[in-house]
């Protein structure tokens, strides 16, 4: 029997235009369904331009204080581009859950030539750091229903659902409600998907 | 109940305080507190006003006739806006008058090192700052009542962490709209013509004078008197070991990492309550001050003669803290774990959306090594070193005056543009150019129109075919006003026909006179303009020299790949403008 879930802490990182901010207001509607408390912070830079997007997402059943997760309390690390989820593995918990894309978008640092890239890949830093990990390429998951460089969020939103064993119904709902009429359909592909990735990942565990 | 971000949380309360007009101009973090009222609260005005100082002064005219108004900005435009601001401290206020500004702590959205609680401090007004979105809708309704029972404009702070927090509010689910109507005062001038009289006629009982009489003093003591007994200043007597005093969202820090320590949370951080801070000072053994922005409330709390440790353990200038729950735990709670980030993670620098006007601007310039200043607008961008198109930025609409500056005392042996993008022109570029044509000014203004601020994503100015108040007649024409300003050379291009905005940048820098190229382009991420099929690089072809990279778009990347790297478009963001095919030598990147 498992103990009730007295909240989570999570971090959903990525770059502008990812979606972010969609993943955050689905979980949060999902969360306040639940009767959970809530805080969520933007960092929101300029991410419509390349910059690093970071949402802090804690839910709680007793009032949520600080709207930033100190480094060390992050249960979850949720990234949808690897080089920011290397930004946050320090911040998880012994016991906390890497799920990142191993989708890169270059800086502009490196790309110019102003900074070194990191000599290893990054995916393997990511399965290297002790905490448990699922890395998805969305290369490897091109659907001709719908297309992944845009919602690569939903994938991840179904893959972290099936993970923590929520019903899936409750979840669609939102995702309805959340997105324009047309991107519906989509959008939905797109979950199922993600939970068919997180079952095969569980299952080969 | 409502999970609301600060920013929805003040547009509600504004709602719920019967304001009657909004005025305001955008900036990071806060341009949405007008987007929501406007949106949600149709009952109120709004207006993007055409820059800072003129949406106070909007503000001011509708507090005068009565009704409660707010002027929005971010704290860099309160720069912008503080003469207005000055001439309404401690004058007669009818309807309630509150400025909500918002202050970029720790830079997320790039902002300067500003604090706008300088002007409490300067101005002689009171300044509120919430801690989450319910102090935030709660303060704005406070605001407005401290404003007119005080009789002084209020500062409502927030915080680019306020205003993008989202937390539960509870709200007046049965309230219905009423604008608020109060009129005390026949006149309301600024503290100069008030005084003169005051000083000189402070006996009489002439009621042409006593009609200046208004004593802005007392006003703000009175306040501060009742700032002990206020709600807003919440006193948490806990363990005698740390207290500490604390305003925004450092409160909630405080309280999670130092759940024992007695802390003072102010609301009305300006004035002070003196009789509040004594107690906790004499309560604890040790007194902090913990506070996002400068060294504002120590200062004022040290000029009361209560010591507090404030900077000297937590500094600021240059680095400007922003707060976290991490930075008080490392100095404040022994043996607290460490935690080391991955190293050498690249940073990333702001970079332009593919196909932005600003790229073809700026390789333009690049290409015939014409300097250049620019502003804040997106062109800002280009100031950065893996563009390295610009000498010479500051702030908001500043490049044409700069040029000129520039142009004269070189005497124009050399050629320097200045860049600006529509937003900045309206704001107060447009002065600039007025000022070049009657001191003679002979530079070039090259004017980036992409219908919209874009910066701030993409709000209405003067020149929008949109808007709150949009009237196809009374949309503002660029052309025409440099026209009617005097410019002698006037030209309109498509940055995207890269020979004609080059021919035509040419033309005007070489007339050495002065002239406005105007690149008119709507934003391509604003408006979502339709994409031609992404170009592609042939890799037997590209030598790696990086110039394409230079030209500074999203959608060029040097990636790993099998054995050596490569650079490739990455086809998800590239509009197929094909300015990064016109600087390849090698002829390798095509459609």
């Amino acid at each position: 029997m498992k103990s009730p879930d007295t909240g989570k802490n999570i971090i959903i990182a990525g770059v502008g235009g990812q979606g972010i901010l969609l993943f955050s207001n689905i979980l949060s509607q999902f969360y306040m369904n639940l009767g959970y408390e809530l805080k969520i912070s933007d960092v929101v830079g300029l991410g419509q331009r390349g910059g690093g997007v970071e949402s802090h997402f804690r839910y709680s059943n007793k009032p949520v204080l600080s709207p930033f997760i100190k480094a060390g309390d992050v249960d979850y690390v949720i990234s949808f581009e690897q080089t920011e989820t290397l930004r946050f593995l320090h911040c998880l918990k012994a016991d906390g859950v890497v799920l990142t894309s191993t989708y890169e978008l270059t800086s502009s640092t490196v790309n110019t030539g102003l900074q070194k890239d990191l000599s290893e890949s990054k995916t393997e830093i990511i399965k290297r750091s002790g905490k448990k990990v699922f890395a998805i390429d969305p290369t490897e998951h091109k659907s001709p229903d719908f297309d992944i460089s845009k919602m690569m969020n939903v994938v991840m939103l179904g893959f972290y659902a099936q993970f923590r064993g929520y019903a899936h119904d409750d979840m669609t709902d939102i995702i309805k409600e959340s997105v324009p009429k047309r991107f519906i359909e989509g959008n939905l592909k797109a979950y199922e998907l993600g939970t068919t990735i997180s079952d095969g990942n569980l299952v080969a565990e | 109940m409502k999970m609301m971000n600060g920013n929805e949380a003040v547009a509600r309360g504004a709602f719920e305080a019967g304001v009657k007009v909004a005025a305001g101009y955008p900036g990071t973090p806060s341009t949405e507190v007008m987007e929501y009222t406007h949106q949600r609260y149709p009952d109120i005005y709004c207006e993007w006003s055409t820059n800072e100082k003129v949406a106070v002064e909007v503000a001011i005219g509708a507090s005068f006739a009565g009704y409660r108004s707010f002027a929005l900005m971010k704290t860099v435009g309160l720069n912008v806006a503080a003469d207005a601001l000055c001439g309404a401290a401690g004058s007669q206020i009818n309807g309630g008058l509150v400025l909500v500004v918002s202050d970029d702590v720790g830079r997320i959205a790039g902002g300067d090192y500003n604090d706008c609680r300088h002007f409490g401090n300067m101005f002689n007004i009171p300044v509120l700052e919430p801690s989450d979105s319910q102090d935030a809708k709660d303060f704005m309704v406070r605001a407005f009542e401290i404003s007119e029972e005080y009789s002084t404009p209020v500062i409502l702070k927030t915080t680019s962490v306020t205003c993008k927090t989202k937390s539960r509010v509870v709200i007046d689910e049965d309230y219905t709209y009423e604008a608020r109507f109060r009129h005390t005062y026949p006149v309301s001038f600024s503290k100069v013509v008030m005084t003169t009289i005051m000083m000189k006629a402070k006996d009489s009982t002439h009621p042409k004078l006593t009609k200046y009489f208004n004593d802005f003093v007392e006003n703000i003591d009175r306040l501060a008197r009742d700032s002990n007994d206020s709600d807003l200043n919440k006193l948490e007597l806990n363990g005698s070991k740390i207290g500490v005093i604390t305003a925004g969202t450092p409160y909630y820090y405080v309280k999670e990492v130092l759940p024992e320590a007695s802390v003072l949370k102010l609301g009305l951080i300006m004035p002070l309550p003196e009789k509040k801070i004594r107690a906790l000072a004499e309560h604890v053994e040790a007194l902090y001050v913990i506070e996002d922005g400068h060294d504002i409330l120590e200062k004022n709390i040290k000029d009361l003669g209560v010591w507090v440790i404030g900077k000297e353990l937590f500094p600021k200038f240059p680095h400007m803290t922003r707060f976290t729950p991490d930075v008080i735990e490392e100095k404040l709670v022994p043996d607290a774990p460490k935690r080391t980030p991955q190293k050498d993670v690249p940073f990333r620098l702001p970079i332009s959306c593919a196909g932005c006007s600003h790229l073809f601007v700026a390789q333009t310039l690049k290409k015939h090594k014409i300097k250049a200043a620019t502003d804040v607008t997106c062109g800002i961008i280009g100031c950065f070193p893996h563009m390295e198109a610009y000498s010479l930025e500051k702030c908001m609409g500043a490049s044409i005056a700069m040029a000129h500056g520039y142009t004269i005392a070189n005497e124009n042996k050399e050629d320097f543009v200045a860049v600006i993008g529509d937003g900045g022109f309206w704001a107060t570029g447009i002065n600039g150019l007025m000022n070049l044509i009657y001191n003679n000014g002979q530079s070039t203004t090259i004017i980036v129109d992409n219908s919209c601020l874009a910066m701030t994503g993409g709000q209405n100015v003067p020149s929008s075919e949109f808007g709150f108040n949009y009237k196809p007649e009374n949309k503002l024409d660029i052309t025409k006003v440099c026209e009617a300003i005097g410019i002698k050379d006037i030209v309109t291009v498509d940055p995207h026909k890269v020979e004609s905005l080059e021919a035509a940048i040419l033309n005007a820098v070489n007339a050495k006179t002065n002239s406005v190229v105007i690149v008119q382009k709507p934003c391509v991420t604003r408006f979502k303009l339709p994409k031609d099929t992404p170009s592609y690089i042939d890799q037997d072809l590209c030598t790696q020299c990086r110039q394409c990279l230079h030209v500074g778009c999203l959608a060029i990347e040097r990636k790993a790949g099998e054995g050596s790297h490569q650079i490739v478009i990455n086809e998800d963001l590239c509009t197929g403008c094909r300015l990064c095919s016109t600087v390849c030598k090698q002829e390798a990147i095509q459609p």
